[in-house]
């Protein structure tokens, strides 16, 4: 059942690199990097695949669905090339924006490797608990994010969201941080805000048994047993998410 | 009353997750047998206070006494350790189980099933639903020499690969290529599947009803049967009733004959045996040989006891027309839910047949209330699901439905104190 690049290429625009714009609100010298006044927005264009418009300025990113108003345009060919991009096998060529070149090869590549160090975390690195804290928030919510992607593209993440009923699925941490899935027509949609009025919930009891899910390192149906997940309202929703976060964890290892 | 305690089910779970996957897996565990939340459920049951699981009781390890309509999601019809079928059973173990020439039993259960089951001309015997539905499918296949399968949404026919979904964790599309899937009622939809797949289609399953899980259950519409009868019959199709859960509680004589119709092959397990584990696939003479042609057997498919048992077990279902009895308790059960919701403000939907009521409050439309409702009334000793159809046994007698009556109330209150908001 192989991965598609197109789904992979979905989840690294809005998940993965989608995370930015968290990371800039948890991280004071992510913040810290994006001195500019003025917006820079950076388009990307990929053919047959996800386009989104990141704008940077003030300390703060924010990530919108589709091209606009580019200041820099990287296209890219397929959805292949662009996760040869992100996963630093390819580098982007702008054809629009060479004034911002500097902000590509200095702020933007060193909020990117910020990224990266919380999303592949050393052992060393996760000791320290604020450093805990945020690489595990932004996991939930590049895979919260991700879950919608599978879901809307992938053929399986298809067939399972083609049995969720609409409604939101509220998926958090107590406490802590939370995403919500939107499904309508069985299309998904997912946004990084605990949901208001969820017809279904799985709720983690605390960020470490997150992260120690994340990781592999606890079964998720013993901790159901164990009462340290919950699960409430529509079982069958959250059901056939957990066969689109399967699918997820795929794309996301 | 006291909100029960499960203390030494928790001990007792936190030990089995160490040495069992999941701790308790499947329907019967907290995740599958949706628990929520886990803390109001027994996990593990015993006869701690000196009781054992009795008619329609079981004891859980900490000591509490539930009244259960689940009835072990199905075996339990006649109540726990009925003394008839049990003595059977007891009997039989002195004269031999598990041997090498298989007991004369099998012949006398199979005659027996084929007395009782209208459509059926013969009987053969496995262990589980699965591994009969399983040769159903098998011998549709034999016997027509096509692939592909009719499905109904949010249909269950077991557990193995063709039975689940192509997402499902092990399972492979190759193992679901040749599935096909439609509506519950839909005869458009149905004529359409056959259009498309003209000549291809081996078989056409369904349950006698609709009792899928987390939604109301649905019962066939006028004439549904009759034209997946006559469409099957037109177009060469094996037509499969999967009686697995409903068999016995609707009709002695199988779910097909309650409906008017009969099944080309027709699946048994649960209420068999009363318990004991024996499951059988019943079919039409002209698909027989197709069934025999099958390398299809188990270790203990032919153990003796569970004959012993199911020969007991269906010959007092017979003798007490038991179908007319469990659909009359059924009606009290839910007559006087309906009206205990109704008296603390809740609307309480109650579907399907009365024998295997499915049951929904439908205030809100993410089953909150509903699962707190469930849970309050499991904490009371009341054992009920959210997610399920339940289950009436012969024992229920009207004292347990007036116990049962007043624990719903209670919880009906309890939850209703936690929702100011709603009142």
């Amino acid at each position: 059942m192989a991965l598609d690049p197109k789904t992979m290429a979905y989840i690294n625009m809005f998940g993965v690199m989608g995370a930015m714009e968290n990371l800039c609100e948890l991280d004071a010298s992510a913040r810290a990097l994006l001195t500019n006044k003025k917006p820079i927005r950076l388009c990307f264009d990929v053919k047959d695949g996800p386009k989104a418009t990141f704008t940077f300025a003030n300390g703060r990113v924010r990530v919108d669905p589709g091209v606009h108003k580019c200041d820099v345009k990287i296209p890219l060919g397929s959805p292949q090339k662009f996760n040869d991009v992100v996963d630093g096998k390819a580098t982007p060529i702008p054809v629009k924006g060479f004034q911002h070149i500097g902000f590509l090869t200095k702020d933007f590549d060193k909020l990117s490797k910020k990224l990266e160090s919380y999303l592949r975390p050393t052992e060393e690195d996760l000791a320290d608990p604020e450093f805990f804290e945020i690489s595990t928030t932004l996991t939930l919510y590049v895979l919260g994010t991700a879950l919608a992607q599978v879901a809307d593209y992938d053929e399986i993440g298809k067939f399972s969201a083609h049995l969720i009923p609409d409604g939101d699925i509220g998926f958090s941490v107590k406490d802590g941080p939370a995403v919500t899935i939107h499904f309508k027509n069985h299309v998904a949609a997912a946004e990084k805000t605990r949901a208001v009025k969820p017809r279904a919930i799985m709720e983690f009891e605390s960020i470490e048994l997150a992260r120690a899910l994340f990781d592999g390192k606890v079964n998720a149906l013993a901790c159901i047993g164990n009462g340290s997940i919950t699960m409430r309202g529509m079982i069958n929703m959250i059901d056939n998410l957990n066969r689109v976060m399967d699918r997820a964890a795929l794309y996301l290892s | 009353m006291e909100p029960y305690k499960h203390t030494k089910s928790r001990e007792w779970f936190d030990r089995a997750t160490k040495v069992i996957p999941s701790g308790v897996y499947g329907h019967l565990g907290p995740a599958e047998g949706n628990f929520i939340p886990v803390s109001k459920w027994p996990l593990l049951s015993d006869d701690a206070a000196g009781e054992y699981a009795r008619g329609s009781y079981f004891w859980d390890v900490d000591g509490n006494r539930y009244i259960d309509y689940m009835c072990a999601y199905g075996p339990n019809i006649l109540g726990y350790n009925d003394p008839d079928v049990d003595a059977a059973a007891l009997a039989q173990i002195k004269r031999g189980n598990c041997v090498t020439g298989p007991s004369y039993k099998m012949v006398e259960l199979a005659e027996l099933m084929v007395d009782t089951v209208k459509s059926a001309d013969w009987a053969f015997f496995a262990k589980n639903g699965n591994d009969v539905t399983s040769c159903a499918i098998m011998t549709a296949r034999a016997h027509t020499h096509r692939k592909k399968i009719i499905f109904i949404n949010g249909f269950y026919h077991g557990v193995s690969p063709w039975t689940q979904k192509v997402d499902y964790p092990g399972v492979i599309p190759e193992d679901v290529a040749n599935n096909l899937y439609i509506d519950w009622n839909d005869i458009p939809a149905l004529e359409k599947v056959i259009a498309e797949n003209e000549g291809e289609i081996a078989a056409y399953i369904a349950t006698p009803y609709m009792h899928g899980n987390y939604k109301d259950n649905e019962l066939p519409a006028e004439g549904y049967w009759q034209k997946v009868r006559e469409l099957c019959t037109k177009h060469g199709i094996v037509l499969i009733v999967d009686d697995v859960r409903a068999g016995f509680r609707l009709a002695t004589e199988g779910s097909d004959a309650f409906y008017g119709f009969e099944a080309d092959l027709i699946t048994f397990c649960k209420a068999i045996a009363n318990g004991w584990n024996v499951s059988c696939l019943c079919g039409k003479e002209f698909i027989k040989s197709a069934v025999s042609s099958l390398s299809y057997t188990g270790s203990y498919w032919m153990s003796a006891v569970p004959f012993a048992a199911a020969i007991a077990n269906i010959t007092k279902m017979r003798e007490l027309k038991l179908p007319g009895l469990l659909r009359e308790k059924g009606i009290k059960v839910t007559d006087g839910l309906k009206a205990a919701a109704e008296n603390n403000g809740f609307n309480l939907i109650v579907s399907g047949e009365p024998a295997l009521f499915y049951l929904r409050i439908a205030n809100d439309d993410s089953l909150f209330l509903h699962q707190e409702w469930v849970a309050a009334c499991v904490e009371r000793g009341i054992f009920f699901t959210s997610h399920h159809n339940h289950f009436i046994n012969y024992s229920l007698s009207d004292s347990d439905i007036n116990e049962t009556l007043e624990i719903a109330d209670e919880a009906f209150k309890v939850v209703a104190r936690n929702h100011p908001e709603l009142f």
